[in-house]
């Protein structure tokens, strides 16, 4: 039987305090829970990014549990989303090379409800085939409502079938229903969501029992084998009503993480599922279960492995930095306008047939090393750096992501355009003697100094709101942060 | 084997416009402005000009690419015009080519023109450099404050001076130019400041604030040269091109981590090899005075030391003791430099050389030098990590 080898979340770490959200559009639209943060993804993430992030830990941790092939192990790549960055190209397509993974990888988008995360996970458990899954969500809702303060910014990666196993997989059901409680046509930003007790009542409480019910006979079990159950949901009480309504009286619920994240779509069933996973004991069995035009129930078994399962959910959860200005949401995401000055609206041009090029230096931050004086350097190029001599001899590919550095020169530039200012950048020394000049990013970019370490994060370069067009390329963030030791 | 350009070339006339925020006029006719006065001092008609250079660095907001945009400012007699672009170096690249032009013997007279107009963007500050398809997707959007911060800190860092005392000794170097400015009718910035004022300005990338950086203008300058023969025929007394070096960096610097970030490494080259050039042994005492490319405060205390004229570690405290000043040891910026004559990038290395022609043939008015007999330039054009630098010097016959 198949089952989770690794699994591992990546949260922004702004943390919008839902009391300055109040503070801020209170007046307008009285607000129910004003307690705890939401997530808020800084203007240069979005699903990809975090989806990446994600995906780099989960296979950081898998490698560190004894499967240091699970990069080349991989044969499929899924990457859901409610929130697509583009209708086209593939999204996937991107997180695989800013991964690295084979070629021969089938990668795939899926979206269209917050349940496709689990459904995904769902189809590549009842494949044989070796599989990374990412979800990632930024569910933008309309300002001042309530869905807007429950809602958050995350991703998730789960590594499928490659190895030693830390949940074994005992069996799952997936319902669907036009069950429409929330909808957005394509070019509309924001959702529409439907009365909420009708969702509690038509649709939690009737499609998830069943699906439950239809998990636990194909695994074999009954709803008293359950000890653990995570049930993504924004409805206060619904999750609880639902176990009891499903049978699960054994059941410990797993936290929804409202106060600490808030949900993240797509992602937040396995984010919870990673929290819940650091309670769990060997041979427990966990019910995951997400909603959304149907239902999906996925039973889990932990193996011994779960033991040694870090508490990396909890130190994402905990990295977090307060934000009091709820105006960031709105500019971040583009809700509105703002004056950027004329030094910001040059566009960007995506130069595509540059960019494919390059890709593997660009999106996998591949850079090259001589054969003959070892210098490893960025970008990569058909003669190596040197400060004298001619040295032709074809370079190799060198991968950086991971190698991290230390910065050299900084700075903290206010006149350049920053859609967060002042704008942070500076050299960075990367083991092997390279050396780049890189923006710096997250929070605490401003404290970056020379000799700090760095580590290298996937990250939107540019983009264009006029076209509609984005690019990524990696930055340096302060090293070590808990994201990395996932 | 090659003997450089010692002596073979001499400087026959120059111009320079007014530098500054020029509402009034477009590049045109800041070319003219530069190029009448030239023609005037050289006392040649435009038909004996044989080729002619040309410097500008943003093609899309000044006059367009190619030769045209001067050769029709300028009604030039229907001569090789070539437009070399060479980032804030242009100027003295335009210079190079005119000087190696009439060296070869190709041309008995050559052209050099350098303008920029950048008050038609509709911001402060140069605006964003065209870059190609490639670098964009990975350098971050950055502006040379920033650049120039990140070598303002490695000096500091490396030569452990206090935050304190560099900004005290960047002060310092922009109240002088200030200072110097107020007697230069063509300047850009013609107001005094102090220090105080300068330490206590508003940040733009740390630690360079308002008063560290140069404004950018528009303006344009302008060199007509020839051979020594030729300007004395004229009755002229020569001004004489001892050296040109140009330097530029191949990416040792920005791509391998060896370099500490503290210092211009191409500086360094292109002074060594101007000196050996010029032949000059000990420059602290044969140069008269000189023209640093400040772009920053910190750019001119680093440059003293790269090219020599101050020990490793030491130009902020000599600064600070007025080393620099316009009746220190070795003048600095006596025409008020980029800081305060003011940057039209293109035009720069001109300027210099302008400031330069007029304090070695007597006609700097109430700035002017005594005796001054050998002169630097020092034109940067790029940033601390990767750049094309160039020093020339020139001399009285």
């Amino acid at each position: 039987m198949t089952g989770i080898t690794a699994l591992a979340i990546h949260l922004p770490r702004l943390r919008l305090q839902r009391a300055a959200m109040a503070a801020a559009m209170g007046w307008l639209c009285p607000r129910g829970e004003t307690r705890g943060a939401r997530t808020l993804a800084d203007w240069d993430e979005d699903p990809i990014t975090m989806a990446v992030a994600a995906a780099r830990a989960c296979l950081a941790q898998a490698e560190r549990n004894g499967v240091p092939e699970a990069r080349t192990a991989v044969r499929a790549l899924t990457f859901a989303t409610t929130t697509p960055v583009f209708a086209e190209p593939q999204q996937a397509a991107l997180v695989h090379a800013a991964l690295r993974l084979p070629e021969a990888t089938r990668t795939q988008d899926v979206g269209g409800t917050m349940r496709c995360g689990l459904l995904a996970l769902h189809a590549a458990l009842e494949s044989s085939e070796p599989a990374l899954l990412t979800a990632a969500d930024m569910p933008l809702n309309t300002p001042g409502g309530t869905a807007e303060m429950r809602y958050a910014d995350g991703g998730v990666s789960a590594l499928v079938g490659c190895g030693p196993d830390l949940l074994t997989y005992r069996g799952g059901a997936s319902l669907s229903a036009p069950f429409i409680e929330r909808y957005r046509a394509p070019d509309r930003p924001l959702a529409t969501d439907w009365e909420e007790r009708w969702v509690r009542e038509e649709g939690f409480l009737d499609l998830v029992p069943r699906a439950i019910a239809e998990a636990l006979g194909k695994a074999q079990l009954s709803a008293a084998d359950v000890d653990h159950f995570v049930l993504p949901c924004v409805i206060p009480g619904a999750a609880k009503a639902v176990a009891q309504a499903a049978g699960l009286s054994r059941a410990k619920l797993a936290q929804p993480l409202d106060l600490e994240c808030g949900d993240t779509g797509a992602a937040h069933a396995l984010v919870m599922l990673a929290r819940a996973m650091e309670d769990m004991r060997p041979g427990e069995r966990v019910l995951v279960a997400q909603f959304g035009q149907g239902a999906t129930a996925l039973v889990l078994e932990a193996t011994d492995a779960i033991s040694a399962f870090p508490a990396a959910a909890s130190a994402v959860l905990a990295d977090g930095i307060a934000e009091a200005n709820y105006l960031k949401l709105p500019i971040f995401r583009g809700l509105m306008p703002w004056e950027r000055g004329l030094r910001g609206r040059f566009p960007v041009n995506e130069a595509l047939t540059t960019a494919y090029r390059n890709a593997e230096a660009l999106l996998g931050f591949v850079g090259s090393r001589s054969p003959e004086t070892g210098q490893v350097q960025f970008p990569p190029s058909r003669l190596a750096v040197a400060e004298t001599g001619l040295f032709a001899e074809t370079q190799q590919p060198w991968p950086l992501a991971d190698l991290g550095g230390t910065v050299a020169t900084a700075t903290a530039d206010r006149l350049a355009f920053s859609r967060s200012p002042p704008n942070c950048y500076g050299l960075v020394d990367i083991p092997g003697g390279a050396r780049l000049m890189m923006d710096f990013t997250d929070p605490d970019a401003e404290r970056l100094s020379p000799g700090d370490a760095v580590r290298f994060v996937f990250r939107i370069k540019d983009l264009d709101e006029r076209t509609g067009f984005r690019r990524y390329f990696w930055k340096a963030v302060a090293a070590p942060a808990p994201s990395a030791a996932a | 084997m090659a003997n450089g350009i010692k002596d073979k070339v001499a400087i026959l006339g120059m111009g320079c416009s007014r530098f500054g925020e020029r509402w009034d006029v477009g590049q045109e006719e800041l070319m003219a402005e530069a190029y009448l006065e030239a023609l005037g001092h050289a006392g040649i008609a435009p038909d004996q000009i044989g080729a002619a250079w040309y410097s500008s660095h943003y093609d899309d907001i000044g006059a367009g690419k190619a030769g045209t945009p001067m050769a029709q400012a300028l009604r030039l007699p229907n001569i090789g015009v070539t437009r070399v672009e060479n980032f804030c170096a242009g100027g003295t690249e335009a210079f190079r080519g005119a000087v190696y032009a009439v060296a070869s013997g190709a041309v008995d007279i050559a052209l050099a023109v350098g303008v920029e107009k950048l008050k038609d963007t509709g911001f402060a500050g140069l605006p964003p450099a065209s870059r190609g398809t490639f670098a964009p997707m990975y350098l971050p959007t950055h502006t040379n404050p920033g650049n120039f911060a990140q070598l303002a800190r490695a000096y500091g860092t490396r030569h452990n001076i206090s935050a304190g005392d560099l900004k005290r000794a960047m002060g310092h170097t922009s109240m002088k130019s200030h200072a110097n400015a107020v007697k230069n009718k063509n300047a850009h910035l013609r107001k005094a400041i102090t220090v105080e004022q300068a330490v206590n300005a508003p940040l733009v990338a740390d630690p360079l604030g308002l008063f560290d950086c140069c404004p950018v203008s528009d303006g344009a300058a302008c060199a007509i040269v020839t051979t020594p023969e030729i300007a004395r025929s004229l009755g002229k007394t020569p001004v004489l091109v001892k050296a040109i070096q140009l330097v530029a960096s191949n990416g040792w610097e920005v791509q391998s981590s060896s370099w500490n970030g503290s210092y211009v490494h191409t500086a360094r080259i292109a002074a060594r090899r101007a000196y050996a050039e010029a032949g000059i042994a000990d420059p602290r005492t044969q140069l008269s005075f000189t023209e640093l490319h400040d772009c920053f405060s910190i750019t001119e205390l680093v440059t003293l030391e790269d090219i020599g004229l101050a020990d490793e570690g030491t130009a902020w405290k000599r600064m600070l003791d007025g080393a620099f000043d316009a009746d220190g040891a070795m003048p600095s910026q006596v025409d008020g430099g980029l800081k305060c004559f003011g940057h039209p990038v293109g035009a720069s290395g001109l300027r210099m050389l302008y400031e330069c022609w007029l304090q070695l043939t007597g006609q700097a008015g109430e700035r002017q030098l005594a005796n001054p007999s050998l002169a630097l330039t020092h034109n940067l054009g790029g940033a601390p990590a990767q750049n094309v630098c160039s020093i020339t010097i020139v001399g009285a016959a």
